[in-house]
């Protein structure tokens, strides 16, 4: 028997995804106004100096960049700088850079990278988990669960040195940083660095909810229809196995742009979060403001993405 | 009046005995834990960690401050593992002694773990038991609320508060507390959706008990099974997100450490060929997380028995 499902398009599914827009619009408000808060909030302004500038230099200043203005319409002008216009205004730091052009280097690097982690960590973590469990209590199962348990303690920061020891320092196979499109030796360590534990949280939620599928009614009755081993697998079990790691992914997504910033420092690849610690330590608002702002919309979009997913592979859910 | 002191020893050891007879879902439980070798191993691991952070610094001969002058510049010919100058895990870069730091760094890092996990208890706990209980709009609104916060990447913001506010110790303790509770509240919201339509409660309701004693005496009692589960799994979270912030150097401030500072620290240094610098910090580190990986695991298979 075949569950009718709405496809994509169907008028509840539109109402839908309008509904999650319109809690994903505020949220992303609220993102730029509270952090516009923080930086404001902060001691200091972003001339504040060792040596203190003259009163008239200091007030062309703040004209220049607004800061004049009253706050509100600090505020207005930036959301609306955003959104119109996606510009996130100048450096604060450097005189001559607008933040769009400093987020503009890092980002295809890191985007380049974490797309193959992100790719990487689901497909060997959707296919550990769904081996283990078809291989429950076997020598394979036992090694799955070991390599999973061992790669939860292991986050980015702690694989980032291994790595770096076993393959620069050790072996010389891999270049210990930098970064080039062209070629894929400098992108090895990054992915595992960056793909390693989530790939293990993915075979650990795969392994447990193919597990409970397995001893599931559907599946029993599949096989006693004689249905072979790998098509009940295949075209009964995975699909509704699958569904808890897609809800898994919008956290692991927000975490894997965190990880971004280890892999950044640690191997020099000069990406996004390379300009976000830089800017930290610099204490260019602007530039920790944009990254931030961008990174919230990224995730709260891909969470939406994985929503839409979410209803549509699982026949249960209504809209 | 002469009482029958052989029948009242009686009286008294069956009435002692009627509570060992009757196994409660607890002792069930307990029973089930004890007997999960890998949680036993987690335990163990905890209590080693813990004795270590507690009596570590009783054993070291040196303090984490002071500096070995006759190491300090060839750390990396003397300053190695050695119970003859009184440094067993060696020196750090500065010719400090890693034992006494290791032993702060764990204890910081428990203690950043711990309190970050409490303060998820308490105000999820709260949050998610009112919002499950009154239902409706408010709940509507509480949930809606947490969905947002959740949204934002917090460890991009958390940086944000502790670049422009200051890196200090109570200021990492805010921001994991901020961000802890979040899942917590989903969790407990959940579970109290499904107690509600319990009969008992409905029989509270119906004799008239207010709702603040409902929530004390009936819903929270029943959640400390889903709370002392999850709370375990978060320490090491917490412990984790303290340890990302320490390594990129905007954590806890020298002459304090942590063990995700230590890391980075060990990790700075290893191509001067100082690997006990990465490994000591690395391993109690590890151990931690494995402990508390293990209790947690063995916590909710002993209390969710079906769910194996």
């Amino acid at each position: 028997m075949k569950f009718p499902r709405p496809p994509i398009g169907t008028p509840h599914m539109i109402v839908y995804i309008l509904k999650r827009l319109a809690i994903a619009i505020p949220t992303l408000l609220l993102l730029i106004i509270f952090s516009f808060l923080l930086m404001h909030a902060a001691p200091g302004g972003p001339f504040t100096q060792e040596r203190e500038l003259p009163a008239q230099v200091l007030a062309n200043l703040n004209a220049k960049y607004g800061l004049d203005q009253p706050l509100w319409k600090q505020i207005v002008s930036y959301i609306w700088g955003i959104v119109a216009h996606f510009d996130f205004g100048p450096s604060f730091v450097y005189k001559d850079r607008t933040v769009n052009e400093i987020i503009a280097q890092g980002f295809p690097v890191t985007l380049t990278y974490g797309f193959v982690s992100f790719l990487v960590a689901v497909v060997a973590g959707v296919t550990l988990g769904a081996v283990a469990a078809v291989k429950h209590n076997t020598i394979i199962d036992y090694f799955a669960v070991g390599v999973s348990i061992g790669a939860q303690v292991l986050p980015n920061f702690v694989m980032a040195p291994i790595l770096v020891i076993v393959f620069t320092l050790i072996l010389g196979w891999l270049p210990g940083g930098g970064w080039r499109f062209s070629d894929p030796s400098y992108w090895i360590m990054p992915v595992i660095a960056l793909s390693t534990s989530y790939m293990a949280s993915i075979a650990r939620i795969m392994r447990s909810s193919m597990l409970e599928v397995l001893n599931s009614n559907h599946i029993r009755t599949a096989r006693a229809k004689g249905l072979p081993a790998h098509r009940v697998i295949l075209r009964h079990a995975l699909k509704p196995a699958l569904l808890p790691v897609i809800s898994y992914l919008g956290p692991a997504f927000v975490s894997m742009i965190t990880g971004s910033v280890i892999v950044d420092i640690y191997f020099s690849t000069g990406g996004i979060g390379k300009a976000f610690v830089d800017s930290a330590l610099n204490r260019d608002y602007a530039v920790m403001m944009g990254v931030t702002i961008l990174v919230g919309a990224l995730t709260i979009l891909f969470n939406l993405v994985v929503d839409i997913v979410y209803g549509w592979i699982d026949p249960k859910i209504r809209y | 009046m002469v009482i029958d002191s052989q029948k009242m020893k009686s009286l008294a050891e069956a009435t002692s005995r009627e509570d060992v007879a009757g196994r409660s879902l607890w002792a069930d439980a307990r029973r089930r834990f004890f007997r999960n070798k890998a949680a036993m191993f987690g335990l163990v691991l905890l209590v080693f960690v813990t004795l270590f952070a507690l009596f570590g610094n009783s054993i070291a001969q040196w303090s984490n401050e002071e500096i070995d002058f006759s190491v300090m510049g060839m750390v990396a010919e003397q300053g190695g593992p050695s119970l003859a100058n009184g440094h067993y895990f060696g020196t750090d870069d500065l010719g400090r002694d890693l034992f006494a730091r290791t032993v702060q760094g764990t204890q910081i890092s428990l203690a950043v773990g711990i309190i970050g996990s409490a303060i998820a208890v308490i105000v999820g706990t709260i949050y998610g038991a009112t919002a499950g209980y009154f239902g409706g709009r408010l709940d509507n609104l509480m949930m809606r609320a947490v969905d947002i916060l959740l949204a934002i990447p917090y460890m991009f913001v958390l940086i944000l508060l502790l670049v422009m506010y200051g890196r200090s110790i109570t200021m990492l303790f805010v921001g994991v507390g901020l961000i802890s509770w979040l899942e917590m509240s989903r969790i407990v919201r959940g579970q109290t959706l499904t107690l509600k339509g319990r009969e008992y409660i409905e029989a509270a309701r119906a004799i008239g008990v207010p709702a603040p004693v409902i929530i004390r005496r009936h819903i929270l009692p029943n959640l400390i099974g889903v709370v002392t589960v999850f709370a375990t799994l978060l320490v090491p979270n917490m412990i984790l997100t303290e340890s990302f912030i320490s390594f990129l150097g905007l954590g806890v401030q020298e002459p304090m450490t942590s063990l995700g500072a230590l890391i980075s620290e060990g990790s700075g240094t290893i191509s001067y060929g100082t690997l006990w610098q990465l490994a000591f910090p690395l391993l109690f580190f590890v151990l931690t997380l494995f402990g508390f990986f293990f209790v947690g695991d063995g916590l909710r298979d002993a209390l969710d028995p079906k769910d194996r």
